[in-house]
C-alpha cells in the first residue's frame, strides 16, 4: 500500500475516534436534554419569528442615518462609543438568530428520527439550506467585526446586486444565443 | 511474562464480561454481543495454549484466528444498530440504506485491492483479508457514528459502554493495520504493542458498562411527536425560506 493509500485509512480510524467522542459527550449533557415533543418544536418556531418581531429596531441597528447625524455632531469619542455599540448590537443579533436556527433544526432532527418515511433528497436539501445560513450568517458577522454594521451591510448589499446583475445578464445572453449558428459551429469540419 | 500478564488480563476480563452479562440478565438483551466475547474468549485460550505447547504454529494460528475474530466482530456492529435504532424508523431506514451502499462500496474496493495484490502465501492472503474486513467495518461503523451524532440519537449506559469500547478497538486497529502493511513499518511496531493494551481498555469498558442492567432511554410519547416527515419537512423549509426572507428585509431597504 502506498502513502497516498494510506491517508483514507488513517483518517478514517480518525473519524472513527472523533465520533465516539463525540456521542460521549452527547451521552454526559444527556441530562439537559429531555424528550422532545412537536409542541417543543412549535415553540422554537415561534422563537425564531420573534427574532424579527422588533423589525424597525433591528432595522435602526443598521440606519445610515444615524451614523451621519453622529458623524456631524457628535465627538471623536461620541462617535467611538456609537460604532462600539453598534457593533455589539448586530454581532449579538446575528449570534441570537443563529441559536435560534441551530435550536430548530436540532429539533428538527430529533423529531425526523421519530417519523416513518423520511425523504432523503428532502434532508439533504435542508441540510444544504442550513449549511448556506452558517456560511451566510458567519460571513455576516466577519464583516461586523471587521467593518463594522453600516459598511458590513454596504458590502453585502453590494455583493447580493453584483450577483444579481451577473445572474441577469448571463440569463440575457443566454437568450440571446442563436440555436442554429451553435448547432452549425458544433458540427465538424469536412476535410 | 508482560505479554503472559495482559494475555491472562485479557481472559479475566472477557469471562468476567460473560460472568456478569448472565447475572444481571444482559445475555438475551444483547445475545450477539455476548456470542462475539464467548468466541474471542474461546480463541483466546486457544492461542494461549498453541503458544505454549506448539510455538512454531503461532504465527499461521494468530492470522487465521484473527479473521474468525474480525468476522464476528461485525455482530457488534448489527447490535448496536439494533438496540439503538429501535424507536427511530426514519434513522433505522437511512442508515440501512446507508450501510449497504458503504459496504458495497468498501467491499469492492478492497476486493480489487485483494486481487491486485496476488497470492503470495496463504497467512498473507489470510492477514490481509482479515485487514480488508476490519476496514469495510470501520466503514460501516463510522456512519453508523455519524447517524447517531445527526440525529441525536439517546443511548443507555450498557449500549453506549458498548458502542464506545468497540469504537476504540476498531479506530485504532485501523489505523494500526493501515501502518502495518505498508513497507518500512518502523511506526506500527510501536502501535502494535499499544493495541493490546488498547484492547484491555475495551474489555474494562465493557465490563465496568455492563455490569448491572441499566434503563434505556424511553422513546416519546406517540401523541407529542409528528410522525409525517414530509409535514415537518416542509415546516423546517418554511422557517428557513421565511428566516432569510425577513433578513433580507431587515438588512437593506
Amino acid at each position: 500500500m502506498a502513502v497516498s493509500g494510506l491517508i483514507p485509512i488513517v483518517l478514517l480510524g480518525t473519524l472513527i475516534l472523533i465520533f465516539s467522542g463525540r456521542l460521549l459527550v452527547q451521552w454526559s449533557r444527556r441530562g439537559q436534554a429531555r424528550v422532545v415533543t412537536i409542541e417543543d418544536y412549535s415553540q422554537a418556531r415561534a422563537a425564531l419569528d420573534s427574532v424579527f418581531v422588533e423589525t424597525a429596531a433591528i432595522k435602526r441597528i443598521f440606519a445610515n442615518e444615524d451614523t451621519e447625524f453622529i458623524s456631524q455632531t457628535g465627538t471623536g469619542d461620541v462617535q467611538r462609543f456609537f460604532l462600539k455599540e453598534r457593533k455589539r448590537l448586530a454581532i449579538q443579533w446575528v449570534r441570537m438568530t443563529q441559536k435560534q436556527v441551530a435550536h430548530l433544526m436540532d429539533l428538527h432532527l430529533k423529531l425526523a428520527s421519530y417519523t416513518y418515511e423520511p425523504s432523503p433528497r428532502s434532508e439533504v436539501r435542508l441540510t444544504v439550506n442550513y449549511l448556506c445560513f452558517i456560511l451566510a450568517s458567519n460571513g455576516l458577522l466577519i464583516l461586523l467585526w471587521l467593518f463594522g454594521p453600516f459598511k458590513a451591510v454596504r458590502i453585502v448589499a453590494y455583493s447580493v446586486r453584483a450577483a444579481e446583475y451577473f445572474s441577469s445578464e448571463f440569463s440575457l445572453r443566454l437568450e440571446r444565443v442563436d440555436p442554429v449558428k451553435l448547432s452549425s459551429a458544433r458540427q465538424p469540419r469536412s476535410v | 511474562m508482560g505479554t503472559n500478564l495482559i494475555w491472562w488480563s485479557a481472559i479475566a476480563l472477557e469471562t468476567a464480561v460473560l460472568c456478569r452479562g448472565a447475572k444481571a440478565a444482559l445475555l438475551r438483551k444483547y445475545p450477539f454481543f455476548y456470542a462475539y466475547v464467548a468466541s474471542v474468549l474461546l480463541i483466546d485460550l486457544l492461542r494461549f495454549s498453541c503458544y505454549e505447547f506448539a510455538s512454531s504454529f503461532y504465527q499461521a494460528f494468530y492470522w487465521h484466528s484473527e479473521l474468525v475474530t474480525i468476522v464476528t466482530s461485525y455482530a457488534i456492529v448489527f447490535e448496536i444498530f439494533r438496540g439503538s435504532l429501535r424507536h427511530n424508523p426514519a434513522v433505522a431506514g437511512l442508515a440501512q440504506t446507508l450501510l449497504l451502499v458503504v459496504f458495497v462500496l468498501t467491499g469492492t474496493y478492497v476486493a480489487s485491492d485483494l486481487l491486485h495484490g496476488g497470492f503470495v502465501s496463504l497467512s498473507r492472503v489470510t492477514a490481509e483479508l482479515g485487514r480488508d474486513l476490519r476496514y469495510v467495518e470501520g466503514a460501516l461503523l463510522l456512519v453508523m457514528l455519524w447517524l447517531f451524532g445527526r440525529y441525536r440519537i439517546s443511548f443507555g449506559r450498557n449500549l453506549l459502554g458498548l458502542a464506545i469500547g468497540y469504537s476504540l478497538l476498531v479506530g485504532l486497529d485501523v489505523i494500526n493495520l493501515a501502518f502495518l502493511f505498508l513497507p518500512g513499518n518502523e511506526f506500527s511496531i510501536g502501535l502494535r504493542k499499544s493495541l493490546p493494551i488498547t484492547y484491555l481498555i475495551t474489555l474494562s469498558i465493557w465490563c465496568a458498562s455492563l455490569w448491572s442492567s441499566q434503563p434505556e432511554p424511553l422513546p416519546p410519547a406517540e401523541r407529542a411527536i409528528d410522525r409525517d416527515y414530509a409535514l415537518l419537512g416542509a415546516k423546517t423549509r418554511a422557517a428557513l425560506a421565511h428566516l432569510s426572507t425577513r433578513a433580507g428585509r431587515t438588512l437593506w431597504p
